[in-house]
């Protein structure tokens, strides 16, 4: 008999999908999607506002990554008002680099020691009760307050430029609307108040290395686990350097093969098509010239890691020469490489972020420019989550006409969907019986590139996620449902 | 509120409870714990802090470890017959959970395991009944909140003056006198 199996809701994800697997008649497995069944609208709502108000409204989008929203609806919006990113003031160039650096340390930092930890430490298999962080806690007292302090380290990074942990404001078209002082630098430098910056590039470097341990000891199963081929897509400093905040967007194939090098990040509507499918409300972005099935990329840390030619920070560049080493390959396609790559780039934000504070530049009052306004404005970052694409258009008033958002996991849709593929045929398909580990796995598959799909699909309100059975009928035989 | 007040060296010695609103104060009913931290901030109580949250996550086990009293207000979809109530908050162990979000009872347990602080907890929940996207609070949660405020005016913050906060919440909620708004 034909089945179907789903897993809604996934956990630890933020956002609300749904995982259905298709069975054949004689219940081995036929087909998987990942389907992502929330809806918001946020690109069509945001039309007829003012062109000033993205920056803001648009960080209402997600409460974990709203210094993203922010950072590349500003970018767009410099540009409305005549100011590319080399034109803006090196104190407010640097300004918004803090705290991007700062929300992807505290980012990954979340992923890695609230939702990663626990299939680690305890394994894909652990009972349920486990995998939460409030487990590793019990377990691991040192490894939990490490996360919360690194965590709250990023956030405080975040404050105290933006005035607010989460939907604080830093950027005004054409920079920004405050300075750094002293007093400020001091706070992260002395160690006095909170742990110093410096503390946060030790206990980096310490999860680096832990991190490169547990892949000697457990090395097979990371290797094999939902490890399938694609291209991998990020941005670039000159000479190939791995860049966050502004830079040109690089991809590689599979064995490393560039794809599309160094192209102008607000010309992406050339190089890029969205596809949609009937059984999603997440699109699926490829690269025009390689098509619809070839096209797909990873995006995110471990991409970032593969296709950049060095990182431009000196310990993490170390460790991702090691990374390099270990793997013995040119490109790494094995989805729970991501964790480690996640580290490295913890690793390279707190470093840029002690080089950032020792600027005196940061602290300098040349905060605005202007140009001759435009009519159209892209910006692109390195979101914690990978390559984040804002498009903005307005009319002579000023009120914005259209808004198109690519976020980061819309452009790892095709790489879930076929991490989740891997999962089912190789370990579902494989014991015949569905356990509640397997199913986990499958969650695994999917966390392995943090995901939000409130983000991808600009959603709101609960967002669990669902798992179902259909047999080759189409009839629901089976389904899991986690609250 | 004094710039850069989150650089201090410690919290004011007087500052010993926390009052946290969770919620959403963009979804109707949702931001019932946000409007009644609003409206006790107006009362500029030296001796209370106040945050606000869209929802609770694990650095908040840090965050309430600075204090000896955290009450969470939040919205309850539950009907509460009096339209409020105040109970203690267990701390809650090891549990499953989907996103980054927690409920008051595992920030407890992990403030207590993680840094061995053991502030006394308390949960107030306020009936509400519209969970719509709109800001507003509907007529039944701007009634609950009225008496809760009531409530809480009359008998809590009293208490909290004279450190006997544990108390008055830890009696029967009939013993109390529910004001009307």
């Amino acid at each position: 008999m034909n089945k179907k199996i789903i897993i809604d809701p996934v956990t630890r994800v933020e956002g609300h999908g749904k995982v259905t697997i298709h069975l054949d008649e004689y219940g081995q497995v036929q087909d998987s999607y990942l389907h992502i069944t929330e809806f918001r609208g946020f690109e069509r709502f945001i039309q007829g506002h003012p062109y000033w108000e993205a920056p803001v409204l648009v960080q209402r989008l997600c409460g974990i990554c709203p210094v993203s929203h922010h950072l590349a609806a500003s970018k767009a919006i410099d540009q409305l008002v005549g100011i590319d990113p080399p034109d803006l003031s090196p104190t407010a160039t640097k300004l918004r680099r803090l705290m991007h650096y700062g929300q992807v340390f505290q980012s990954h930092a979340l992923h890695f020691f609230y939702l990663a930890a626990p299939d680690l430490l305890f394994g894909v298999d652990a009972p349920v009760e486990k995998r939460n962080v409030v487990a590793v806690a019990v377990e691991n007292r040192d490894l939990a307050l490490k996360g919360i302090t690194m965590r709250k380290f990023g956030q405080e990074i975040i404050r105290a430029v933006a005035g607010k942990r989460i939907h604080g404001i830093l950027s005004v078209p054409g920079g920004v609307h405050k300075t750094f002082t002293p007093e400020e630098r001091e706070y992260f430098l002395d160690g006095k108040k909170i742990e110093s910056i410096d503390t946060m590039i030790e206990w980096s470097q310490a999860i680096v290395d832990f991190m490169r341990e547990y892949h000697g000891k457990n090395r097979k199963f990371l290797d094999e686990f939902a490890e399938f081929p694609s291209g991998h897509l990020g941005m670039v400093a000159d000479k190939g350097g791995l860049e966050l905040y502004d830079g040109r967007l690089r991809a590689i194939d599979a064995e490393g093969r560039v794809t599309l090098d160094d192209i102008p990040a607000d010309l992406y509507e050339e190089y890029f098509s969205e596809a949609v499918e009937r059984w999603s409300y997440m699109k699926f972005p490829y690269i025009k010239k390689l098509g619809r099935e070839n096209g797909w990329n990873r995006v995110g840390p471990l991409a970032r890691i593969n296709m950049c030619s060095f990182i431009p920070t000196p310990l993490a560049e170390k460790a991702r020469q090691e990374f390099v080493a270990f793997t013995g390959k040119k490109v790494n396609n094995s989805t729970l490489y991501s964790h480690w790559a996640r580290l490295i780039e913890i690793l390279h934000c707190a470093e840029a972020m002690k080089e950032l504070l020792h600027d005196e530049e940061l602290m300098g009052d040349d905060l605005v420019r202007t140009g001759i306004p435009r009519l159209k404005g892209i910006g692109v970052i390195e979101a914690p989550r990978g390559t984040l694409t804002h498009h903005y258009e307005v009319d002579e008033k000023g009120m914005i006409t259209r808004c198109n958002l690519i976020v980061s996991t819309t452009n790892n849709n095709d790489a879930m969907n076929a991490a989740v593929r891997w999962v089912v045929k190789n370990v579902i398909n494989r014991k015949g019986t569905i356990t509640d580990g397997m199913l986990n796995q499958v969650e695994v598959a999917i966390r392995a590139y943090d995901p939000c799909l409130s983000c991808a699909t600009h959603a709101i309100g609960r967002m669990p996620l669902k798992a179902e059975i259909y047999n080759h009928e189409g009839e629901l035989v089976d389904e899991r449902y986690k609250a | 509120m004094k710039e850069n007040w989150w650089m201090s060296d410690t919290k004011p010695e007087e500052r010993k409870i926390l009052l946290v609103g969770i919620g959403n104060c963009g979804r109707g009913d949702d931001g019932l714990g946000w409007s009644f931290v609003e409206a006790i901030t107006d009362g500029n109580y030296h001796f209370l802090d106040y945050e606000y949250r869209y929802q609770l996550q694990v650095e908040d086990a840090d965050l309430i470890a600075a204090y000896d009293t955290v009450i969470f207000v939040d919205a309850s979809q539950e009907v509460i017959r009096e339209g409020f109530e105040i109970t203690p908050c267990v701390p809650a162990g090891p549990y499953s959970f989907t996103t980054h979000a927690l409920d008051p009872g595992a920030v407890v347990y992990l403030t207590n395991t993680l840094f061995h602080k053991y502030p006394a907890a308390y949960v107030l929940a306020i009936y509400g009944v519209a969970w719509e996207l709109h800001c507003g609070l509907s007529p039944e949660a701007e009634s609950n909140l009225s008496a809760a405020l009531g409530f809480f005016r009359e008998n809590v913050l009293p208490a909290m003056q004279q450190e006997r906060i544990a108390e008055v919440l830890l009696e029967e909620p009939e013993d109390f006198e529910v004001l009307p708004g």
